[in-house]
């Protein structure tokens, strides 16, 4: 049987195959005769996840306006195909043109969530490259991470080459550039390569740097190894968001993935400064687009896609300082051109009538709101600002707009929560109910219905609660079990998150190098896909830990001493480790911060510049 | 006063293969969404909520099987050239689904009654005298195989009506069918019913759990109920 017969036998017998087959309306195609670096752009989850990346999209893009340089996607096959990959000796294959990923000159991941972590080995192993950087030769592949879990990449430092911290589009270009031109001077090897990478601000490679360990387990700082490697490495930002390239073209998947519509992204950052939130801290500075740039690009996806749907996002779509300027101008051509607007969760203090009437999304489907604790007291601790009087308002307006279901959002095992904040969660579900029932009758539509969903807190570096314990999961499954026995009302749902996700969760953020080991032992063990629940095994993971030794406890039940060396202390985000500690002791006080739209906490992120109309210089 | 618009329905004949045989019949119909909104035709949009352009599609194909003849009817709010909408689609589409024919209709899709295959399945020691067999297991009275039900039991069906020709023929390493099987809407029968059905009766092939592998179907043609091409 020829390769060809083989791969097809094997379409015919996995669940939805057309995720691996490419040939995408949009997908770009070069000779790659004519191109100088093959770039392979891993996403370490499946196709239809994947797709939906806006972070993909935008790299892609960027890295493909540059003629030298043709950029492919690679995907982690689900595991019935993995299976059959294996079986038949099939490698990992890039979805243009179908080449082994171990053919291309960098290939890149990109690291979106801790649990993603076997996947990404899963995907270096069915590619045929050694997994530990230093087992890589000279003549293999690059292998480069970027994402939102490069902000703490230690766990995995053993198995990249390097990485892109912050916002890619500038370093990740200029990173090929560098590899291209010193391929062309013939000053390319390996070492030299990573050793002149660690030059560009933004790149952080892990191999420069000594790395100790006191005796009671926690870190010295890190040494670098050589003069010119820095001693912390600096995030980089796109400074003008308008200026900034943005796709025009989306490559079109042919089956359906998560987010299948346009996504515009709106601004970067977040003026609130919830103290759980990693995002809100390491997206700083505020830097938002320009209602014009918004629009033309809308119109220019939309044409070349034909969604029926556009979705803005941002951290907090709400603040954005044009949104009715912004819906408006959109408005003007999307009714009728039949194209809908959605909003992903607002705000409660932000949530109108005339937003209610915009907005498809929210005129059509059920409302979310995050008040994330149960009392006002917490909501304090985590600088959430918003009130239950602001939750009456905004389901008031919701029911009266004929809307019966809302969703809220909560967070267990936050620091400082105690039973009194559980009963909270309860007691704001039922004031829902009753907002409900104080309407008119005539003033509401029939049949209302609560869905609660509850989290569980994991402390996240670069936030106010970095160094704080997370509960043991069997505190956290004593708090869900009570939250269930407060409520009695039949019409509000309550769904919470597993604690063991959170719990391992939690080891990785706050993880430092010597949990590589453990991450091996698991893949070892079969870990793959773990984000998906059919595929994570806690069991195996506590296996894994127990065979690398390595105490999980050390990494989320303890609260990290405010005096010591953080895994993530090489990389500098912006946000300074002093205002961190100021909101961490405001938290302790019950006090609350204003957003950077009334007030600067001078968080530290207008050291990096960028076009912001909030951040003083 | 509104001017009530009267929609005409365009006809759409394309193929389906290679890569694209794998896309399921719901995912086509987004696809197809987004291809006939970028070619920026005059479409008739559905009524209601959530307004779609308006598509009907003839014996919608299941994942696996290529056609180089699918139907689908278009509704548009005025009439266009064929030869312009045909060109707008194609420049939309990839190579593997390409519009090969346009025009304005005088059937119902309804009228598809039969759809002529080439059906390829790897048979190790394929000979004549094995080809011989399925096609007198195809001939009989009565053809008895398991088609799962709606609440995913199977049940035992008789497919001899919905067989009209059968012929097998063997290859080097195949078997090869050339057969005509019912289209119809009310009575489609799956070319991979027969596949499965000869792989049981005849022993081509023992492992069941991967009845989809080693086989190739193509559908060639349609037929209306007299056995004139449809159009």
């Amino acid at each position: 049987m020829t390769e060809k017969t083989h791969l097809s036998s094997v379409l015919k017998s996995v669940e939805k195959p057309g995720r691996y087959t490419g040939g995408e309306y949009n997908r770009v195609m070069k000779d790659k005769a004519a191109v100088k670096c093959r770039f392979a752009f891993c996403f370490p989850d499946t196709y239809e996840i994947g797709m939906s990346n806006l972070g993909v999209r935008i790299l892609y893009d960027v890295l493909n306006r540059d003629p030298d340089i043709w950029c492919e996607r690679a995907y982690a096959p689900w595991t019935d195909m993995k299976e059959r990959m294996e079986t038949y000796g099939l490698p990992l294959t890039a979805v243009e043109s179908g080449d082994p990923v171990s053919d291309f000159d960098i290939v890149g991941f990109s690291l979106h969530y801790e649990l993603c972590y076997p996947t990404f080995l899963g995907m270096l192993k069915l590619a045929g490259l050694p997994l530990l950087s230093s087992e890589r030769g000279e003549d293999g592949p690059i292998i480069l991470g970027g994402g939102p879990c490069t902000f703490n990449s230690e766990p995995v430092a053993d198995f990249f080459d390097l990485f892109n911290i912050g916002e890619g589009e500038e370093v990740l270009h200029e990173i090929v550039r560098l590899y291209i031109r010193m391929k062309e001077d013939g000053a390319y090897t390996r070492t030299a390569f990573l050793r002149a990478a660690a030059g560009i601000e933004g790149v952080y490679v892990p191999s420069l740097y000594e790395v100790r360990y006191h005796e009671d387990g926690t870190l010295y700082p890190y040494v670098p190894k050589y003069p010119d490697v820095p001693t912390r490495v600096r995030k980089r930002i796109v400074a003008d968001l308008d200026e900034a390239p943005y796709p025009e073209k989306l490559v079109l998947p042919y089956v359906e993935t998560v987010h299948d519509r346009i996504v515009l992204e709106v601004y970067r950052g977040c003026i609130r400064g919830c103290r759980f939130c990693q995002a809100g801290m390491i997206y700083r500075p505020i830097r938002e687009k320009s209602p014009e740039t918004l629009c033309k690009s809308a119109r220019c996806l939309y044409e070349n896609s034909g969604y029926d749907e556009i979705s803005l996002i941002s951290l907090s779509i709400s603040d954005y300082s044009r949104l009715p300027e912004l819906t408006d101008k959109l408005l003007a051509w999307t009714d009728e051109k039949r194209v809908s607007l959605s909003l992903p969760s607002l705000r409660l203090d932000s949530f109108s009538e005339e937003l209610m009437k915009k907005v498809s999304s929210v005129r059509t489907g059920g409302l979310t709101f995050a008040p994330e604790a149960g009392t006002q007291r917490l909501r304090d601790v985590i600088n959430k600002n918003v009130t239950e009087a602001d939750l009456e308002r905004a389901v008031g307006i919701a029911f009266r707009g004929g809307k019966s279901n809302v969703k809220l959002y909560f967070m267990n095992g936050l620091p400082t929560e105690t039973l009194v904040d559980i009963e909270g969660i309860a007691a704001m579900s039922k004031k829902v109910i009753d907002c409900y029932y104080a309407l008119p009758k005539e003033e509401r539509p029939r049949g209302v219905g609560v869905t609660i969903s509850v989290a569980c807190f994991v402390p996240k570096p670069f936030t106010a609660f970095q160094w704080e314990k997370q509960d043991t999961f069997e505190a956290l499954a004593e708090k869900q079990e009570h939250l269930r026995q407060c409520i009695t009302d039949r019409r509000i749902r309550y769904t919470y998150h597993d604690a063991k996700t959170s719990f391992i969760e939690a080891v990785f953020t706050r993880g430092d190098r010597r949990l590589s080991r453990a991450i091996l032992r698991a893949v070892e063990l079969g870990a793959y896909l773990d984000a998906w629940d059919e595929c994570f095994d806690f069991d195996r993971w506590m296996q894994a830990f127990s065979d690398a030794g390595v105490d999980p406890a050390f990494y989320t039940t303890r609260g990290f001493g405010l005096d010591e060396v953080l895994p993530w202390d090489i990389i500098d985000p912006g946000v300074t480790k002093e205002f961190l500690l100021r909101e961490r002791a405001k938290a302790y006080r019950e006090e609350t911060t204003p957003s950077c739209a009334e007030h600067c906490s001078g968080c530290g992120a207008n050291r990096l510049g960028g076009k912001t109309r909030w951040c003083r210089k | 006063m509104v001017q009530e618009v009267t929609p005409v329905t365009v006809r759409i004949r394309f193929f389906k293969t290679g890569n694209l045989q794998y896309i399921s019949h719901l995912d086509l119909v987004r696809t197809m969404n987004r291809i006939v909104t970028r070619a920026a035709l005059p479409l008739w949009y559905t009524e209601g909520f959530n307004p779609k352009p308006k598509m009907v599609f003839a014996a919608p194909l299941s994942i696996g099987t290529e056609s180089l003849t699918e139907f689908m009817d278009l509704r548009l709010t005025e009439r266009v050239e064929p030869a312009l909408v045909m060109e707008a689609l194609n420049r939309n589409l990839t190579d593997d689904m390409r519009v090969t024919e346009v025009y304005y209709p005088e059937t119902r899709l309804t009228d598809l009654k039969w759809l002529r295959y080439d059906i390829t399945i790897d048979t190790e020691g394929a000979d004549a005298a094995l080809a011989e067999t399925c096609e007198a297991l195809l001939a009989k009275e009565q053809v008895l195989t398991e088609k799962k039900g709606k609440n995913g039991e199977f049940r035992e069906v008789d497919i001899r009506p919905l067989i009209r020709t059968t012929k097998v023929t063997a290859e080097s390493g195949a078997l090869r069918l050339f057969c005509i099987l019912s289209g119809d809407a009310s009575a489609f029968l799956n070319p991979e019913l027969v596949i499965r059905y000869l792989k049981k009766t005849a022993g081509i092939l023992s492992d069941p759990c991967i009845v989809r592998e080693g086989y190739r179907i193509v559908r060639m043609e349609a037929y209306r109920e007299d056995m004139t091409p449809f159009r």
